[in-house]
Parts: structure tokens; C-alpha cells; sequence
């Protein structure tokens, strides 16, 4: 039932949202939950992602959503449009994933649409782990509610039943995974009038102007590679040096060496380190110029971009090229270019990321961040429907 | 070729004849494999735990050829590939061959004495008709070869261990009083440890049987099944003089396995040796559980002289009370696998 209105927008574009709560309220209650995240780090999760998940819950990020949809704020006006939930949200969720699905539910929850979530059946749940202790630790009041009456989280293969029955009854499918596991999803019968986003399986890439290099942006690197190595789609999977030389690829590498313990703390799992040792001697064998990161925690290859690739799940390629040659290798599928970029916003690189076929260009410490619109799709807006006023 | 291989395999070494002859032979795949001469560019003649190591992933991703106008290459070695990430390739040449043989042989008889019977194979014989080629378990197998007055292939299809040829096993034991029988453990667990028919069993009794087997614990230890009941049953009714010979050896390490002693030890014979490195410093540790790393005189062909393992071990100090004199180490598992999670779409 949507019961309260939210006004956006500005004269012929006021929007009004009717959502099932009152948005400022729910808005406030994911705020407030940060105070009891901030003293408890459960389990499941690693520092980094608690961290990025407490500053995801910011009122203005999340109110980010509604603005980038339908305006900024405004006060109750002469609506031309309505928007409401368009109806129950169904979500796939990959394995081997880290924060997307508590990010996801977080997003999909202010929408106002009844969410579920199935979790993947050979990973880390994160997603449960995240809903259990916000169920515990949110304050009465309306995202209690809604996280009891309106979120669901199941973990199933993909030869359950549930899988037929979600894609049945959703008015919106969101896949998360494979090209086959978004293709059976969409394979099964679903209402004609649903609808379904498939996000598959992208790269993402840093390009960088060396001269723009300063400490702070080799710690941002960092840490934008480290947290996933190449197991995330917003990682980058090799660092461009835009215009630059071989021996800019090699200092930047060993300014990453010589930072690297003071920005990432804690050990690599030991079999991480193995597979790094191994790494670095396949990018060898190959001819890389590959050097392991303190306590093997991540392997850096300097080379040409021609170089036969490597495949290891912290191995960063860091390549010298011209704006041209980067333009003739890049993957078929890129998502995200992560830039440190003298004019980012400039005609000559918005023409050559349009022709790139990249979904984000993004500063290179916003690669990870998780929005309404992903990969080119705006999946968040879509989840409303829109009724004609002209009263 | 080593002159160590002349000797009896545990007997007391000449360390530093070892350590010259593992340089000179690092030096020769530096020169002849340009991969590996890649992976270390600066090394310099050193210590034993300085000799370049290649890791044993790389050989599921970069084919390692060591070229030398003496070597004549013939076929490659695949690993079994058991965790889905791709086979290890082996290229063998003729005169590692020849090593390779005269070491398992010499090892092998150490546990198993060195009389000729017939050998049970707990594989199909189709296995062995692979062009080009030749899996870890035939080649396990086949280092059984020189004790064998015959080989029988016992299983109809390689892939189910229950397809036993049990009438031909029983007409082994109708004409011999000994065999020496080989198989994964898994295999030899499933085809024989738990399954022998009763008509066998009777013609099994008083019988001196050598069980040899390789390839790990996992499923064993996934089915609840301990080593001393893994050993009682296939002993059962057999004669005092039965054996079952646990080894520990990988296809990058061909020619060289290590059997698990009379106190639980593993042991590096005279061409050859262990270490163990700690994963996140490559540091040398003793009595401390860490990385194994193997090496051996005999691989002329490609650089799996020298291999650091994804097994986890343990160098025991001291003299081991079986009486064998090289190095021991304790064999403790695999490195633990953690998850690498990424953010989205993989």
C-alpha cells in the first residue's frame, strides 16, 4: 500500500513518489543503524566491507538514489507525474560475491517494493549475515517493519523449485551472475508485463595519467585493487598509464610496493600467497616484469599491453600505452574505467568512452561504488511505475 | 647423470655432491628453457634453498620444455586434475625416463622387496592406450613395472571401481602365493578395501599381498575412513608378510615418490630432497608445517627438478628410528583454501 508521498523534482518535472512508509523516517533508520554497526564488526565480514557498507547508509546517498531518478527535494507542488512500486522485486545473487547483495537489498529497500534475495549456494552469506544483524539492531520503527514484513533472503541452487516460482510471481528479475545463469532465469515462464535485468560477467580498468600520480592516488589504487584483486567486476584488471613509458609503469610499481603495507593491513589466506608466487613466475614465464607485494599478498607485472595475460586472483597488469593503443585492447565486455584524468569530463574523452563501450568512468576511487544505474541500466527507477496526472 | 643413484636410497650423502650436481643441473634448464630462465633472471649459484624452485601451478599454465641437443622429448605426463583447475603437463624425455625408473625401482623395493609377481592394476586397460600421452595413474602404475612378472588390469571401466575382474584375481591366486596390487587409495578402497567378494576372500587367506597405493586421503577422510581401518581391511586373513604402502608423489615429481615408513615418516632419498617454506616469506623452515618443497637429480627435460608444492609439511629433526638415514618430513595435508570474494559479476 503506498500510504505517504515524497515530492522531487521542480515545475513540469515535479514527480511525486508515493512509497508504502515515509521516506525520511526510513531514511533516518538506515542512518541510525551505522551507530550500532560502527561498535560491531560481525563475523562474515572483513573490516573494508563493514566500513563501505556504514558510509553506503548515509541519508544522502541513499536519498542520491531518488534525486539521480526524478530531481532534488522539493515540497509538495503541482505534480505532472506519479510514480509508485511497481510490484515484488526478485534478486539472483551470484557466489563468491561480497558486498553486492547487502548493497542490493539496502537500494531495492527504499523502492518500497517487496524484495527477495536468494543468495548463492557456494559462498560466503553476506547478505543474511547483513539482514540478521540489522533485524537485530535496527530501532523500532519503520525499517524494523519493513525488514520483517518485506524482505526476504533464501539460499537455493539453481535447480530449485523457487527458482520457477520467484520468476513467476516478480514483477522485476535481477540476475546477478553468469551469461547461463542469467539465461536460465529468463528462460523460465515470467509474466509478460515483468521485467528483467541481467547484470553478466565485466572487467573494469584504471587509466591513469602518470603525472597525476600523487601518494594519496597510489594508496586509492591500492586499495581499489586489493579488496577484490580481479574477483570483482569494478576492479580494475590492469592499470593503464595513459601516454606513459615503461618506466613509468615500473615507478609506479614500486611506489605501490613500497606502500603497500602501510595502506592494506593483515594477512593474505595462505593459499593466496601460494597462488601469488605462482603468478608471478607464470607472468615471468610469459614476460612480465612481476614482483610479489609484501608477504606475497598481490603480484604487480609491468609490460607491454600485448603481453600475453596472466590470470591470478591478485595479479594487477600495469601497462604504458597511448590513449590509442588502450582503445584497441580493451575487453568486450568493460564496465568501469576507474580514471585519474587531467580533464575526465572533456569532449575528447567523453567521445572516446562513449565509442569504448564502457558503463561508468568513474574517479578511480569510486570504481567500487553501487548505484541505481549499473552497467548502463537504470534497474533502480524501473523498479516504479508511472501514472499519468492531469488533474 | 647422478652418481647418487648408484647408491642405496636412504643410505648417508655426500650433501654437497648433491648440491652440486642440482646446480649444474638448474643451470642446464636455465640455459635450455627460456620460461624458466625468465622466472629468475639474478639468480646466482648458492646454498640449497637458494636453487631457483618453480612453483607447481605453473605447470597447469606454461608448457616447460628444457631443449638441449642430447634430449630426444616423447610424450607428456597429465596430472589427474581432481581440483578442476586444469592438468599439470610433464614433458618426459628418454633419459629422465630412464632415471625415473631406476629411482621409483630402488625406492619401491626398499618397502616392497624387489621379487618378481604378478601386478594388479586397479585401472581398466584402455587407460593405457592414450596417444601422446600418459595420466598419473597409469604412470604410478607402471612404476610397479620392474617387479611384475606380469600386469593385469582389473577393472573393466576405469571410472567405476566396482567393475572388478574378480574371476581373473582369482585365478591369480590359484597359480601365485604373492601379488603386488596398485591403486588410487580411493580406488583401492572401493574396488577392494570394502568390497571383496567371499569366494575371494577364502582364496585371499595366507597370502602374501603388497598393496601399494597413492593419490591422497581426501575422500577417504570426507568418508569417515581412518588409515588403520583402510589397512585392516585389506590385511584381513592375509599373511603376516602383507604390506600396505602408502606413498606420497605428484606428476611433477615423476621417478621420485616417498612411502610412508614404519613410524609415520616420509622420507628424501639420496637424489633428492625436501624443504619447507613458510607462504607469505618463502623462508626455510624445520619443525615448523609450511609449503614442501621437492627436488630431484633426475628431470633432464624440463624444469621439475625443483618444485614447490601446494602441500603442506613439516621437516622432523632427528634420526628416524626406522633405520632410514635421509631426511624425513611429515606430510600434513593440502594449504588451506579460503575464499576470494569478489564484488559482482563472477
Amino acid at each position: 500500500m503506498s500510504e505517504h508521498v515524497a515530492w522531487f523534482g521542480s515545475g513540469a518535472h515535479t514527480v511525486a513518489v508515493a512509497l508504502p512508509f515515509e521516506l525520511d523516517a526510513l531514511l533516518a533508520d538506515w542512518a541510525a543503524l551505522r551507530v550500532p554497526m560502527a561498535r560491531h564488526l560481525p563475523e562474515a565480514f572483513q573490516r573494508d566491507e563493514w566500513a563501505y557498507l556504514i558510509s553506503f547508509l548515509e541519508d544522502a546517498n541513499l536519498r542520491g538514489a531518488f534525486v539521480q531518478a526524478f530531481g532534488a527535494p522539493t515540497s509538495a507542488g503541482d505534480a505532472k507525474r506519479l510514480v509508485r512500486p511497481a510490484g515484488d522485486v526478485a534478486v539472483w545473487l551470484p557466489n563468491n560475491v561480497s558486498l553486492l547483495g547487502p548493497l542490493v537489498l539496502i537500494l531495492l529497500s527504499i523502492t518500497g517494493n517487496a524484495l527477495r534475495l536468494k543468495g548463492g549456494s557456494r559462498s560466503a552469506d553476506l547478505t543474511g549475515a547483513f539482514l540478521d544483524f540489522a533485524r537485530e539492531h535496527a530501532r523500532a520503527g519503520v525499517l524494523r517493519d519493513l525488514l520483517a514484513d518485506s524482505v526476504r533472503f533464501e539460499v537455493f541452487d539453481r535447480e530449485d523449485a523457487r527458482n520457477a516460482e520467484w520468476a513467476a510471481t516478480a514483477r522485476s528479475r535481477i540476475v546477478f551472475g553468469s551469461d547461463g545463469a542469467a539465461d536460465a532465469i529468463e528462460s523460465l515462464p515470467h509474466p509478460a508485463a515483468s521485467t528483467g535485468f541481467a547484470f553478466t560477467d565485466r572487467r573494469s580498468e584504471a587509466w591513469i595519467e602518470p603525472a597525476l600520480l600523487t601518494d594519496e592516488r597510489v594508496d586509492t589504487l591500492i586499495k581499489v585493487f586489493a579488496i577484490y584483486g580481479q574477483a570483482g567486476c569494478t576492479s580494475p584488471r590492469r592499470v593503464v598509464l595513459v601516454g606513459g613509458d615503461d618506466a613509468d609503469a615500473r615507478a609506479l610499481r614500486d611506489r605501490m610496493l613500497a606502500r603497500w603495507e602501510g595502506v592494506r593491513k593483515g594477512r593474505a589466506a595462505a593459499n593466496v600467497a601460494s597462488a601469488n608466487v605462482m603468478a608471478r613466475q607464470w607472468a615471468a614465464a610469459l614476460g612480465w616484469d612481476a614482483v610479489l607485494c609484501p608477504d606475497h599478498a598481490a603480484v604487480l607485472a609491468t609490460g607491454a599491453p600485448e603481453l600475453e595475460p596472466f590470470d591470478a586472483p591478485m595479479g594487477l597488469p600495469i601497462v604504458a600505452a597511448s590513449i590509442e593503443r588502450t582503445l584497441e585492447t580493451l575487453p568486450s565486455n568493460l564496465q568501469t574505467i576507474g580514471h585519474v584524468l587531467r580533464d575526465p569530463s572533456s569532449p575528447a574523452w567523453l567521445e572516446r568512452v562513449a565509442r569504448c563501450g564502457a558503463k561508468r568512468f568513474v574517479p578511480l576511487g569510486r570504481m567500487h561504488h553501487f548505484g541505481p544505474v549499473w552497467d548502463g541500466v537504470d534497474f533502480w527507477r524501473q523498479t516504479f511505475e508511472e501514472i499519468e496526472v492531469d488533474a | 647423470m647422478t652418481r647418487l643413484l648408484d647408491s642405496p636410497p636412504y643410505a648417508p650423502r655426500d650433501d654437497a655432491l648433491f648440491l652440486a650436481e642440482l646446480t649444474n643441473l638448474t643451470q642446464r634448464h636455465l640455459a635450455g628453457c627460456p620460461e624458466y630462465a625468465r622466472m629468475w633472471p639474478s639468480w646466482t649459484p648458492g646454498a640449497l634453498e637458494q636453487l631457483p624452485f618453480v612453483h607447481v601451478g605453473v605447470f597447469k599454465h606454461v608448457d616447460l620444455v628444457t631443449r638441449d641437443a642430447e634430449l630426444v622429448h616423447q610424450r607428456t605426463l597429465e596430472s589427474s586434475s581432481t581440483s578442476g583447475t586444469g592438468a599439470s603437463k610433464i614433458a618426459l624425455d628418454a633419459a629422465s625416463s630412464a632415471l625415473q625408473g631406476k629411482s621409483s625401482r630402488a625406492i619401491l623395493a626398499d618397502f616392497v622387496g624387489d621379487a618378481q609377481r604378478p601386478l594388479v592394476i586397479l585401472d581398466s586397460v584402455q587407460s593405457l592406450r592414450r596417444r601422446g600421452g600418459v595420466s598419473a595413474r597409469v604412470a604410478a602404475a607402471l612404476s610397479l613395472q620392474p617387479f611384475a612378472d606380469g600386469m593385469h588390469f582389473a577393472l573393466r571401466d576405469a571410472a567405476d571401481p566396482t567393475s572388478m575382474k574378480w574371476d581373473e584375481v582369482l585365478a591369480l591366486l590359484d597359480a601365485h602365493d604373492a601379488l603386488l596390487v596398485y591403486g588410487f587409495t580411493w580406488i583401492l578402497w572401493q574396488a577392494w578395501g570394502s568390497a571383496v567378494p567371499d569366494e575371494v576372500r577364502v582364496a585371499l587367506a595366507g597370502k602374501r599381498i603388497h598393496f601399494v597405493h597413492s593419490g591422497g586421503w581426501k575422500k577417504l577422510e570426507a568418508a569417515k575412513v581412518e588409515r588403520a581401518t583402510f589397512d585392516a581391511a585389506l590385511l584381513g586373513g592375509l599373511s603376516d608378510a602383507s604390506r600396505v604402502v602408502d606413498y606420497y608423489g605428484l606428476v611433477e615429481q615423476v621417478g621420485v615418490v616417498f612411502p610412508l615408513c614404519e613410524e609415520g615418516f616420509r622420507h628424501a632419498p639420496a637424489w633428492g630432497d625436501v624443504l619447507v617454506r613458510d607462504a607469505h616469506t618463502l623462508e626455510s623452515l624445520v619443525d615448523a608445517p609450511g609449503q614442501l618443497q621437492l627436488m630431484n637429480l633426475l628431470a633432464l627435460g624440463a624444469p621439475y627438478h625443483n618444485v614447490l608444492t601446494e602441500d603442506l609439511g613439516r621437516i622432523v629433526p632427528g634420526a628416524c628410528p626406522c633405520g632410514r638415514g635421509s631426511r624425513r618430513f611429515e606430510l600434513i595435508g593440502r594449504v588451506p583454501k579460503a575464499e576470494v570474494r569478489g564484488c559482482a559479476n563472477v
